[in-house]
């Protein structure tokens, strides 16, 4: 749905992106992540259009976006991190006039704007000046302005950013719902556990440069260092130490009762190391397997 | 089209929210009334501190002499309050980031430009014109003797409005160029009083656009062949100022 090869942009002598390629694929939730400054509200404001770059190529629906810009930024919506309105018009009138743009028939549209209002839970303060609205209340808005005519693409930059924990959770069961919907999501945040909840596909971004991209499952799968957390009814004796000549395991950590394995490969420990375990002939009260989040796995490939 | 439409619709709007409509109107038209009543009344007024050789200048105005010294405050005044109140048309939206949301669904840089400049050169038209007959209603009522016609009046705002319509391009388009809005004001500001320079020197001033000013007061000859050149020059300095704004707002970054 989206291909982006060596899109390099340059703020006067600073290089804000540095020749970035990835694909987005058609009806998923693509996740771009890093800290504040890589470089990712600078790559959705080129998605969109709404600035330049200096070199690369963007394909969007297949057609080369600088030829057909026109055309392709009208299948796709858009919010900002920070959404700009006239202040002096209410919600009503700001969609009115958004409609009047992207131009879809006047006659249909007065209930569907009125629908639009109502997702966002906007209904009270329709008709109360934007300009009096809350950053929460804004972006409620700016979504309602990007969902307008059904894009393809929706382009979402910390869309949870300004919400309240209810607003956020609402949020997030929104883009799942999209999923089903086949609209392709491409999601800047970097509140990890809400691109752990609902992204297909992980693009982590630093200092301008893509430092990887994956499948949320394969990236648990490849980054992943599981630990085997063992509790033990009294302190296992030396032989204990014997697992550490065992391929699968990295090493180990002993604290009293418990014993911490750090595995090699999980798939071949989950089946061998009860059996291990049981060779040292020491009752076990508790074993539980620490999984890493993708906050871990961020951490760990941005200090590489 | 639809944006052309749509911004059409929001400037009306926000004309009317932001009180530019009213801005402009008592600008323009509040000097069509006051010159003629302040003419007259000043003598009045006046007349135990002003020396007796003074007071018959003011009491020698005609009616002509009235229109013209009308159209003077006019230029000084009104163009002061357009300027001013103009200067952000497109910078403050560009600044603000407004054109993020229109921009990015697909608004047309063309109908942006157009849909401003045909709605503001509209209005100070129709208030120009509003202006110019307001004050030949009082000129006509308040003094006597000239040659002021209706005619003459309806020639003489249109060389105005022709004039206002070049100077609100030049706005627009700077407007496109600069970030601040007061950077655009000063510029045309500057540029309109700067250039009535030139019509102290005849060899050159009908090809400038105070000399449509120049020809607005010349009652008896408002509209001659000395006009062809500088009606020419305007239109396609309209035309070109309009086509490099849009041009500028094609290829400007608005996030």
């Amino acid at each position: 749905m989206i291909k982006v090869a060596n899109l390099v942009k340059n703020y006067r002598n600073v290089e804000a992106l540095k020749a970035i390629s990835f694909e987005v694929d058609k009806g998923s939730v693509f996740g771009f992540i890093g800290r504040n400054g890589a470089g990712k509200t600078t790559t959705m404001n080129i998605l969109t259009g709404l600035i330049r770059f200096n070199s690369g190529k963007i394909f969007i629906k297949g057609k080369d976006f600088l030829k057909h810009k026109r055309e392709l930024v009208k299948s796709v919506g858009y919010l900002p991190e920070t959404p700009a309105f006239y202040n002096y018009m209410n919600a009503y009138q700001y969609l009115n006039f958004m409609r009047d743009i992207i131009g879809f028939d006047a006659e249909k549209s007065g209930k569907y704007i009125k629908r639009l209002i109502e997702m966002v839970k906007l209904t009270k303060q329709a008709k109360r000046r934007i300009g009096g609205y809350s950053r929460g209340m804004k972006q409620r808005l700016a979504l309602a302005v990007a969902f307008m005519n059904n894009p393809e693409i929706l382009f979402l930059d910390e869309p949870a950013s300004a919400l309240d924990p209810e607003g956020r959770l609402e949020m997030l069961e929104l883009i799942e719902s999209l999923k089903n919907d086949r609209i392709t999501i491409f999601i800047s945040t970097h509140i990890l556990n809400d691109a752990e909840r609902v992204c297909d596909k992980i693009c982590i971004i630093d200092e301008g440069k893509i430092i990887l991209t994956e499948d949320l499952s394969q990236l648990y799968k490849t980054y992943i260092q599981p630990i085997f957390d063992i509790e033990f009814e009294e302190e296992p004796g030396k032989e204990v130490n014997r697992l550490k000549k065992l391929s699968w395991i990295e090493g180990i950590k002993r604290k009293g009762r418990r014993v911490s394995l750090y595995i090699k490969d999980i798939d071949y420990a989950k089946k061998e190391v009860l059996k291990e375990i049981s060779k040292l002939k020491v009752n076990i009260s508790s074993y539980q397997i620490r999984k890493s989040t993708l906050e871990d796995i961020f951490i760990r490939i941005i200090k590489k | 089209m639809k944006t052309f439409k749509a911004y059409f619709k929001k400037e009306i709007l926000e004309a009317v929210r932001s009180y530019k409509y009213l801005i402009l109107f008592s600008g323009i038209v509040f000097w069509a009334i006051m010159n003629p009543l302040m003419i007259k009344l000043m003598p009045l007024l006046l007349k135990n501190y002003l020396p007796t050789d003074l007071s018959v200048l003011f009491s020698e105005y005609t009616i002509d002499a009235a229109f013209i010294d009308f159209m003077g405050n006019l230029f000084e005044i009104g163009t002061l309050v357009i300027v001013f109140s103009l200067m952000g048309l497109i910078s403050n939206e560009v600044y603000s980031k407004k054109l993020v949301f229109p921009y990015s669904r697909g608004a047309e840089p063309a109908g942006f430009v157009t849909a401003k400049y045909i709605h503001y050169m509209f209005t100070i038209s129709l208030f120009i014109l509003v202006a110019f007959l307001t004050n030949y209603f009082y000129t006509t009522r308040l003094f006597e003797g000239g040659t002021l016609s209706i005619g003459i009046v309806l020639k003489s705002s249109l060389l105005y409005i022709i004039y206002y319509a070049l100077l609100l391009s030049f706005l627009i388009f700077l407007s496109s160029l600069f970030r601040r809005g007061l950077v655009v004001g000063f510029s045309v500001a500057i540029l309109a009083y700067s250039l009535s320079i030139f019509n102290r020197f005849n060899i050159i001033k009908a090809y400038f656009p105070n000399y449509l000013l120049y020809k607005a007061a010349d009652l008896g000859h408002v509209f001659d062949n000395s006009l062809i050149p500088i009606f020419i020059i305007s239109f396609c300095m309209i035309i070109i100022l309009i086509f490099f704004s849009i041009l500028r707002m094609r290829k400007i970054d608005i996030a």
